[in-house]
């Protein structure tokens, strides 16, 4: 008892020290970047926050949603800024994690003095910082958060996506009227999130357009024998299979599929994007899989097509969806203060609500009465000779 | 479409049997749960990856070669990480050792290879033939194939040769075998190569079947592995084998007549469920402990 006891300090101890060591390091890298910071402040600019990982587990996305904030606001400069002022982004990485945003959020408001703070690319993460950004009444726009509850903490707080719930009616639309599916299969990967979220969503749009489902079934994330769900999904009688999870899964069902000679589709979200996708799959994914996003380098507008060139020529790579959003955030912050004449958030962040069919380079954005962004057209995506391959662009009917 | 299923059951419940015997062969004779034996299965898998991939091997080349690998690397495990406890200090360090070992073998792989996914490609084409409605495939038929000569002949290695005998006697009693006159430390090498081998073949034809192998794949695999020894009796061999083609059908059984929800949840609850009511396993014979 007693030394149970004494263990359980000991161990209590260890925590606060580890916790005082972590917060002693973060505050000492803060102080550092903050005196670099007040030397800059002597030229009056429009600061412009970035929120989003460059490093951890959500770097993917943070790293070329990073890059398309830094050329949009080199391209504001160039054209002589925002009212005249120069524009200037702040950059720090929270690696994908709450405590980090928090802090983060709450130094670009009170040290560096941003306008708007563009980002992040996940729902939880921008949740935690709209909520600081809503308190001190300063602009967050989102550029990636898909999730519910994001622009209902408050009226600064716009994001800037695809949203699940306006693409998925306007793709089964496209499945049984372009397509002739009828009769769907669903299958959910049951510990990701993201999955059992996507699923009812499907599963609603399906029922209001008249389709069947046939047959339900359930994966784990993570496992590779898929045998008994083909063997069932085979003897169903689908048209086409709505998987709504990652890449890697779609991949080893439809190589089971192929084994077992089950010739169907496999529809699924952008948790499809991965060049894993491609590899793991080879010929058993070929014009197989068909997933939606809201952006895709090919066959792009005259809008698109000149960021993209422009961005190749700059990081020497393709952008992606994120790199696109986060341009997009910015151009359409700029817009709005322009319009309003004002950089003050409380002002500007009227004339964003009114935004309608901005033609951005990640698709034409409406934002609804109730600022939820309604992105047009979308992309289907699938596969052709091992590369992804933009297969058509379908419009989203505003509802 | 149960046929279909219990032949999807069989395969897979084969592949749980090959890893399974290796545990249960150490079990028998060292009393250790050897852990890393999923990362040699790992291991093999990749062995077997490279060879086909890089150098051309067909399948049955690749998967000899890839056993011999594991048979060393099993070898190199016991002397490294086993041996010098063995005698030493309490079995719990091994075990610890063991657990040690597995963590090592499976990030060093994931250093090596990345933790994503590898493709196997196809070493044998693809085809399927057709008995009334039952698809079966031709490497369905290959992984039972070789599964079931596998495990025959380890059942007649150590029913009827001399090595065999010896392995039967270290795990009677050990100390006495020793005092017999038996090579105790070969003994337990070769018993470790043995089951490492089997575990090679296993990962071998799961990455050929699945198409897939990654540096933590033995995770998983090791510990339902490990709940089929222990199910079937650990330390028996026929019970390994037992073990892990139940454990293999009640798996897709399971997804295929309750939910995938349940696989895991239906695998380790028989587990349960036969320690409750067969505390020896199914095969298991009880030992009355010396006081």
């Amino acid at each position: 008892m007693i030394r149970g006891r004494k263990s359980r300090w000991a161990m209590l101890l260890c925590l606060l020290l580890a916790v005082a060591l972590l917060a002693g390091c973060s505050s000492n890298k803060e102080a550092a970047e903050g005196n670099k910071d007040a030397d800059k402040s002597q030229e009056e600019a429009i600061k412009l926050g970035f929120l989003g990982a460059t490093t951890g587990d959500v770097a993917n996305y943070g790293i070329p949603g990073k890059k398309g904030m830094e050329m949009a606001i080199d391209d504001l400069n160039a054209q002589g800024g925002i009212l005249g002022k120069k524009v200037e982004g702040v950059y720090e990485d929270n690696k994908g994690e709450n405590s980090e945003i928090a802090l983060i959020a709450t130094k670009y408001i009170t040290r560096d003095k941003v306008v708007a703070m563009v980002g992040d690319p996940c729902t939880g993460l921008t949740k935690v910082a709209a909520d600081i950004a809503q308190k001190n009444k300063v602009v967050i726009f989102s550029a990636g958060a898909t999730g519910t509850g994001v622009v209902e903490i408050g009226d600064y707080v716009f994001r800037n996506t695809l949203l699940d719930q306006f693409a998925v009616p306007s793709v089964v639309d496209w499945m049984m009227n372009s397509k002739g599916w009828k009769n769907f299969a669903i299958i959910t990967s049951l510990n990701i999130g993201y999955s059992t979220a996507l699923t009812p969503v499907f599963q609603e749009a399906i029922k209001a357009k008249g389709g069947k489902i046939v047959i339900e079934d359930t994966i784990n994330n993570g496992e590779t024998d898929f045998t008994a769900q083909i063997t069932k999904l085979k003897n169903a009688g689908a048209d086409v299979l709505v998987f709504t999870g990652y890449y890697r899964e779609a991949a080893l069902l439809q190589n089971e599929a192929k084994k077992q000679g089950l010739d169907i589709t496999l529809l699924g979200g952008d948790g499809l994007y991965g060049h894993d996708l491609i590899k793991l799959g080879k010929d058993a994914v070929e014009e197989k899989v068909i997933y939606y996003c809201g952006f895709s380098s090919d066959q792009p507008s005259p809008e698109t097509d000149a960021f993209i060139k422009k961005y190749v020529e700059r990081f020497k790579e393709q952008p992606d969806m994120f790199s696109a959003q986060y341009y997009d955030a910015v151009m359409i912050l700029a817009k709005a203060m322009t319009d309003a004449k004002s950089t003050d958030p409380a002002v500007f962040k009227d004339e964003l609500a009114r935004l309608k069919d901005y033609p951005g380079v990640s698709g034409n954005t409406t934002f609804r009465a109730d600022r939820e962004p309604i992105k047009s057209p979308i992309c289907l995506i699938t596969v052709k000779d091992g590369e992804f391959f933009l297969l058509e662009k379908i419009p989203v009917k505003v509802q | 479409m149960f046929w279909e299923q219990l032949l999807n059951g069989l395969t897979l419940g084969s592949t749980y049997a090959l890893i399974a015997l290796g545990y249960t062969m150490v079990y028998g004779i060292v009393q250790l749960i050897n852990f890393a034996h999923g990362e040699i299965y790992m291991f093999g898998a990749f062995a077997g990856l490279i060879l086909v991939s890089f150098f051309g091997f067909n399948l049955i080349a690749a998967m000899l070669a890839a056993m011999l690998f594991c048979m060393l690397l099993g070898i190199l495990v016991e002397r490294i990480a086993y041996r010098p406890l063995r005698g030493k200090s309490s079995r719990l360090s091994a075990l610890i050792s063991a657990i040690g070992v597995s963590i090592f073998l499976s990030t060093l792989m994931a250093l090596m290879a990345g933790t994503n996914t590898h493709r196997y490609p196809e070493v044998i084409a693809h085809q399927s033939y057709h008995l009334g409605s039952l698809d079966l495939s031709l490497m369905q038929i290959l992984i039972l194939a070789v599964s079931a000569l596998l495990m025959i002949g380890l059942q007649f290695m150590v029913q009827k040769t001399r090595i065999g005998k010896a392995m039967r006697a270290c795990s009677q009693d050990l100390d006495a075998s020793y005092l017999m006159g038996i090579n105790v430390n070969r003994v337990i090498s070769f018993t470790f190569a043995v089951g490492s081998a089997l575990a090679a073949a296993g990962g071998v034809m799961v990455g050929v079947y699945y198409n897939a192998v990654w540096p933590y794949m033995g995770m998983m695999a090791g510990l339902k592995a490990f709940a089929a020894a222990v199910m079937g009796g650990i330390g028996s061999i026929p019970g390994a084998m037992i073990g892990g083609l139940s454990l293999g059908i009640m798996e897709i059984m399971g997804v295929a007549y309750l939910s995938s929800s349940y696989k895991d949840a239906i695998a380790f609850g028989m587990l349960i469920l036969v320690l409750l009511i067969r505390p020896q396993g199914l095969m298991g014979q009880k030992i009355s402990k010396k006081v």
